[in-house]
């Protein structure tokens, strides 16, 4: 069984507040530590053979095994070319909500097989790769004592310059089992209460007649006795910051080279070996489906030879259909605005051409979801602009966040972003974490353990202070009465995936007569899913191998015209056909076939069938 | 710990000075090799390990790694342990032949190790470089890429990739369609077809071996020849000839400071230190901070390069250009026909080559030479193929070329094969090797002798009465190469230096670095931690740091300067 402190266990009670009547929602996810999700995917490979295989990716810096559950249905081993899966969550280490839901996946994916024809069909045309917890190191936080949110799992640097590194991380000086956040009163401070909730904290402007009465710190000592708390962990690289697209040189979190981390490196070299991947799905801290993503146009020149950053629109525009879709099954408006420089979900897409649909599962709204608004989503009726609840989901806050407290933070640093027009100016807007404990507040007492009152504490360097603020996971791990229903809806969606990967036909193949012994050959090549054969980036990645179009000509036939094989690159889906000629001489009896095989849209050949002569002009 | 004199002639009573190398009439090299030809991976490390036996209290070997092939990854330690641990001498870096059909920068690797060991104890200079430094050299960043040039047939280029196989033509199939050796003379050179009057080429008249382009006209003039490619055969059935190599990447655009994917940068690989060279390599050097020169070997051309090796990357640091300038000058003179140069500026944009990532990733002062050879005698004038064949069959007897021969091919039918052979062009011929391996291993001494050096001087103490004292100190580093680059300083790379005060009876109350000779009062104090004092900007370029510490005590007192890539220096002295 999982190992959950009790006042931790909010995510493996069943919610028992709501008095609403059946159906009840699905039970809140158990979240795993790596011990208990390894057995969780040896169990579920064993009890489900006939899908469901163990493959491990390799090892985190710590030794951990790092594992993906294959599943495949009916015809797997013959099918040439069909279409890979792979989804990938909990990169962020503290994102361990992530890889339940991945693991809920796995186990709804494995058990329904034999009963669920959405299942079926999905598992009998895709391969699905499920990696439930890349960044197993830093995840194991989420289960130890003290609890803090860990993201870094790689070698650490000398965060404060003072020729020693890791002297100084952060530590829970109260004992209360969290690393939380520290305040202390000082005329330096640059923060002070919100006037919206005194218990959140904002950044003082000058401008305003406004004066910063705190510093705010991770909760921690001041080891180095340099006036700084916690100001220079033991680790800095992180998982998720080290792939090559985008690589922030000389960040503390990037890492020392990219793949230098183990995570990274076997993810990377996973997708290298798996030509077959056709669509990449991540349960993380990125998001490609909720807020508009940042496009270039498609021959957007380079700059100092330099490609400018973004999503091709061509591929944007698929994103954005798909994130219709997503947020309409999910009915998910969780935008993540962090970082996306050196991430997994960015190289797959910039480096691979694989598009790459991710997706942040939780946060605390910052606005009540309004109830007629759920109506309509219930009924179903697309009336009108969906209008997502604003929701911010950034990685970066958090104690265990390299970033100095100023950027990070108990306050709020951004101000508000959203003008309430009936609001009057002179009425204090809240922070954003005042909103966050407005629906803490409202949640009840189950979901109070999100925010530690600030009390008091006599520090051992800094005197008197005060440790509270918005606990570790707050923001990462939903309530237990959303907690199933959250992973439900997503498979929901996931189901939907397995029609859109490309596949290859051949919805024509003719030969004519032109005279005795000499044929045209045509063959019409088409795509009926949704995605493109390659989505634009990969024609211009070249990385996944084109179609390979070719003439399965006898011995006893010629090729007169046309290439004994056509690579084919640029075939969009909804019915993107492509055709191919080829002039061949031979006898009546020859029989000619045409060959497409890919590595990712599946291989088909068909004989060439003989035009009608009503056909022939 | 101490700055190092030359403590082991001086202690043996000063042997007699012999002239060798270098001295015409000086005494006979303990180890003999012939400087007028080129080695294979196994003979080149070979002629290292002879090295290491004739002295092995200086020269060692370690494997770092393992290549593509499973060659060692060797890389041989130039220093003397007796004068100090390895971790506290500044190091350089020297490699070549990243490029496999780039060979000669081995020679030049091992051509450095050996002038230095035989003039160790003779030549102060050198033994002062072997005493107070040290010198990681790895002879070939690509060791199956040389031994394919030398055992296989290629020409000058080829080979210039690992031995990874890659699916370049993307059907499917890896390394199916490399160049054949159609006569099989170990050659890869071209086919010419006759088709007259329909090619773009003709013969010289003076000289049939040589193809000219018919230079444009309207008058309907056309050549009788066409060139049909490299030697070789549509292997795989696709309708191409030798479009799938073995191999098909640049190791030398697989660092990770700018890098780009394939389609930005082809070479690149899938991601950066892909290959198990570069990865080994790139561990190597993490490992030793102490690294503050880096020396790269390539051909051809006469270059001395330095990065960026993309415009976008900006301008480097003023300061660290100074250095850079200081030596590169010195390298033109040194080198005949050589020009420094900048790598994305003169030459060509290079997305994640190797001395860029030590510079702008490490920090630390890289060069790139491009190696001299006849091609460039003078890089202005390029040489005309018919002076190519004047030299081969002057200088060479015509051994350089592959007289044209006919051939007949499957697709192209009657052809002729023949051209220049694969050490013409990109590699020196062997009566002017020597030379060529001289001037650069020295350039590389040069570079050496400009690594950090740090002297503190005599501290002056004042008494500023009531028991408070002012120790004032001038740290100075006598060399061209700064502590901690700029671009060190710039992006926090490594370890700041610092620079502590330690008594036993001594109570540090401040201390800080002065801004002014005259004026002690201008002083930027430390506020925590004063008896040790961080210094980002380290020790620039043969620069002074004036230093004071207000104390309270008396009594023994040492100061000690510590940064990564120079010695650490001490000097005690007693407070009165
Ligand atoms: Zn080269």
């Amino acid at each position: 069984m999982p190992i959950l402190p009790l006042h931790w266990a909010f995510c493996v009670v069943v919610a028992m507040q709501d008095a609403s009547p059946p159906p009840a929602p699905p039970p809140a996810l158990e979240l795993l530590d790596h011990a208990h999700l390894s057995s969780a995917l040896k169990a579920l490979a064993d009890a489900h053979k006939d899908v469901a295989q163990l493959v491990k990716l390799g090892s985190s810096r710590g030794g951990r095994s790092i594992d993906a559950l294959r599943l495949a249905g009916a015809g797997a081993a013959q099918d040439k070319g069909r279409p890979a899966i792979l989804l990938v969550a909990n990169l962020d280490g503290a994102r361990v909500y992530s890889s339940a839901v991945a693991l809920q996946h796995a186990r709804e994916l494995a058990g329904r097989y034999a009963s669920d024809d959405k299942v079926k069909a999905l598992l009998d045309r895709t391969t699905l790769y499920i990696v439930p917890r890349a960044n197993p190191d830093a995840a194991e936080a989420r289960f130890g004592t003290p609890r803090f949110e860990q993201r870094a799992s790689g070698p650490g640097v000398d965060d404060d310059r003072d020729g020693r590194a890791g002297e100084d991380p952060s530590t829970d000086v109260n004992a209360d089992g969290v690393i939380a956040w520290l305040r202390v009163k000082d005329a330096d401070g640059e923060w002070m209460d919100d006037p919206a909730d005194a218990r959140a904290l904002i950044k003082a402007e000058r401008a305003k007649g406004e004066r910063g009465v705190y510093v705010l710190w991770p909760e921690g000592r001041d080891a180095d006795k340099d006036e700084k708390v916690a100001e220079d962990a033991a680790l800095d690289a992180r998982v998720d910051r080290n792939f090559p697209d985008g690589w922030e040189q000389h960040a503390k979190d990037a890492g020392v080279f990219p793949t230098d981390e183990p995570e990274t490196r076997a993810l990377c070299d996973f997708v290298l070996a798996h030509p077959e991947l056709a669509l990449v799905v991540v349960y993380d801290a990125q998001d490609s489906l909720v807020g508009e993503v940042k496009s270039v146009g498609d021959d957007a020149p380079f700059v100092k030879r330099i490609p400018p950053e973004g999503v091709l629109e061509s591929d944007a525009k698929l994103l954005g259909e798909l994130g219709k879709r997503y947020k309409k099954v999910t009915e998910s408006a969780v935008k993540a605005e962090g970082n996306d420089k050196g991430t997994f979900t960015r190289w797959c897409y910039a480096e691979r051409g694989l598009l790459t649909l991710a997706a942040t599962l939780w946060d605390i709204p910052l606005e009540e979801k309004k109830k007629d608004e759920k109506k309509e989503d219930a009924e179903g009726g697309p009336k009108g602009e969906e209008k997502p609840v604003e929701q911010a989901a950034e990685s970066e806050k958090s104690p265990q966040a390299d970033k100095q407290p100023e950027e990070q933070g108990a306050g709020d640093k951004k101000g508000d972003t959203k003008k309430d027009k009936d609001k009057k100016d002179d009425e204090p807007k809240p922070s954003d974490d005042a909103k966050r404990l407005k629906w803490i507040d409202a949640a009840g007492a189950s979901e109070a353990w999100r925010f530690l009152p600030w009390t008091p504490f006599q520090h051992p360097e800094l005197g008197a202070v005060e440790i509270g603020g918005l606990a570790p996971y707050a923001r990462l791990e939903p309530p237990a009465s959303e907690s199933g229903l959250i992973a439900q809806k997503h498979l929901d969606w996931f189901l939907t995936l397995g029609e859109l990967v490309p596949r290859i036909q051949i919805a024509e193949c003719t030969r004519e007569k032109l005279g005795e012994g000499v044929w045209r050959v045509k063959a019409v090549v088409e795509n009926d899913a949704y995605l493109p054969l390659l989505s634009r980036s990969a024609q211009r990645t070249a990385t996944t191998r084109p179609a390979r179009v070719h003439l399965d000509l006898p011995s006893a036939g010629t090729r007169l015209g046309g290439n004994v094989q056509e690579l084919l690159e640029d075939l969009p889906g909804s019915g993107g056909r492509k055709e191919y000629n080829w002039l061949v001489q031979g006898p009546d009896a020859m029989e000619i076939a045409v060959t497409v095989e890919t590595p990712h849209a599946g291989t088909v050949t068909k004989q060439a069938q003989q035009k009608k002569a009503t056909e022939k002009k | 710990m101490i700055a190092l004199t030359l403590l082991t002639l001086i202690q043996q009573g000063a042997p007699k000075l012999e002239g060798f190398p270098g001295l015409a009439a000086g005494r006979a090299p303990k180890v003999e090799i012939a400087w007028n030809r080129l080695y294979d991976t196994a003979e080149l490390y070979a002629h290292f390990d002879r090295l290491v036996a004739q002295w092995p209290e200086l020269f060692s070997m370690q494997v770092i790694g393992h290549s593509v092939e499973s060659r060692d990854m060797r890389v041989y330690t130039l220093h003397n342990p007796k004068s100090g641990a390895e971790a506290d001498k500044p190091a350089m870096w020297v490699d070549g032949n990243v490029h496999g059909n780039e060979v000669q920068g081995g020679e030049a690797v091992l051509y450095l190790a050996w002038y230095l060991l035989e003039n160790y104890g003779s030549n102060p200079r050198a033994t002062e470089l072997v005493d107070g430094s040290l010198f990681y050299l790895l002879p070939s960043q690509n060791p199956d890429g040389r031994a394919h040039w030398f055992e296989q047939a290629h020409n000058a280029h080829s080979s210039r990739t690992g031995v990874q196989p890659v699916d370049d033509d993307k059907d499917g199939l890896f390394d199916e369609d490399p160049p054949d050796d159609l006569d099989g003379d170990g050659q890869i050179v071209m086919m010419r077809k006759y088709v007259p009057g329909q090619g773009d080429f003709r013969l010289n008249a003076d000289d049939p071996r040589v193809m000219e382009r018919v230079p444009a006209n309207d008058k309907g003039i056309k050549g009788d020849w066409i060139y049909v490619g490299q030697e070789g055969l549509d292997n795989d059935g696709d309708g191409q000839v030798n479009e799938d190599e073995v191999g098909g990447y640049d190791m030398n655009r697989a660092w990770p400071s700018m890098w780009f994917t394939e389609f930005v940068q082809g070479g690149a690989g899938p991601y950066p230190l892909y290959w198990p060279e570069t990865r080994s390599i790139a561990r190597f050097i993490l490992a030793h901070p102490n690294l503050a020169a880096v020396q790269s070997f390539h051909n051809n051309g006469g270059m001395i390069l330095r990065g960026p090796g993309a415009e976008a990357y900006g301008e480097y640091p003023r300061a660290d250009v100074a250095v850079y300038d200081e030596l590169g000058k010195d390298g033109e003179k040194m080198l005949p026909f050589y020009k420094y140069m900048i790598i994305w500026r003169d030459l060509y944009s290079v997305f994640g080559g190797f001395v860029t990532w030590t510079y702008e990733g490490l920090g630390i002062l890289s060069f790139t030479n491009e190696l001299w050879n006849d091609d460039s005698q003078d890089p202005e004038k390029r040489i005309e193929p018919k002076e190519r064949y004047f030299f081969d069959d002057k200088l060479l007897l015509g051994a350089g070329l592959v007289p044209w021969h006919p051939y007949t091919h499957p697709l192209y039918g009657e052809v002729e094969i023949g051209g220049f052979k694969k050490d013409v062009g990109r590699v020196p011929p062997s009566f002017l090797e020597e030379e060529m391996l001289h001037r650069n291993a020295l350039f590389c001494i040069r570079h050496a002798e400009a690594l950090p050096r740090i002297a503190i001087q005599e501290p002056v103490v004042t008494d500023l009465g009531g028991g408070v004292r002012a120790i004032d100190v001038i740290v100075a580093n006598e060399r061209a190469i700064p502590t901690r680059s700029a671009v060190a300083r710039e992006k926090k790379i490594g370890t700041p230096d610092v620079l502590a005060l330690e008594g036993k009876d001594l109570e540090v109350l401040a201390g800080g670095f002065r801004g002014d000779r005259f004026r002690p009062e201008e002083i930027e104090l430390q506020e925590h931690e004063p008896a040790r004092l961080l210094r980002e900007a380290g020790l620039g370029s043969r620069a002074e740091l004036r230093v004071r510490w207000i104390v309270r005590g008396t009594g023994s007192a040492t100061i000690r300067y510590t940064a990564e890539k120079a010695r650490d220096a001490t000097r005690a002295f007693e407070l009165r």
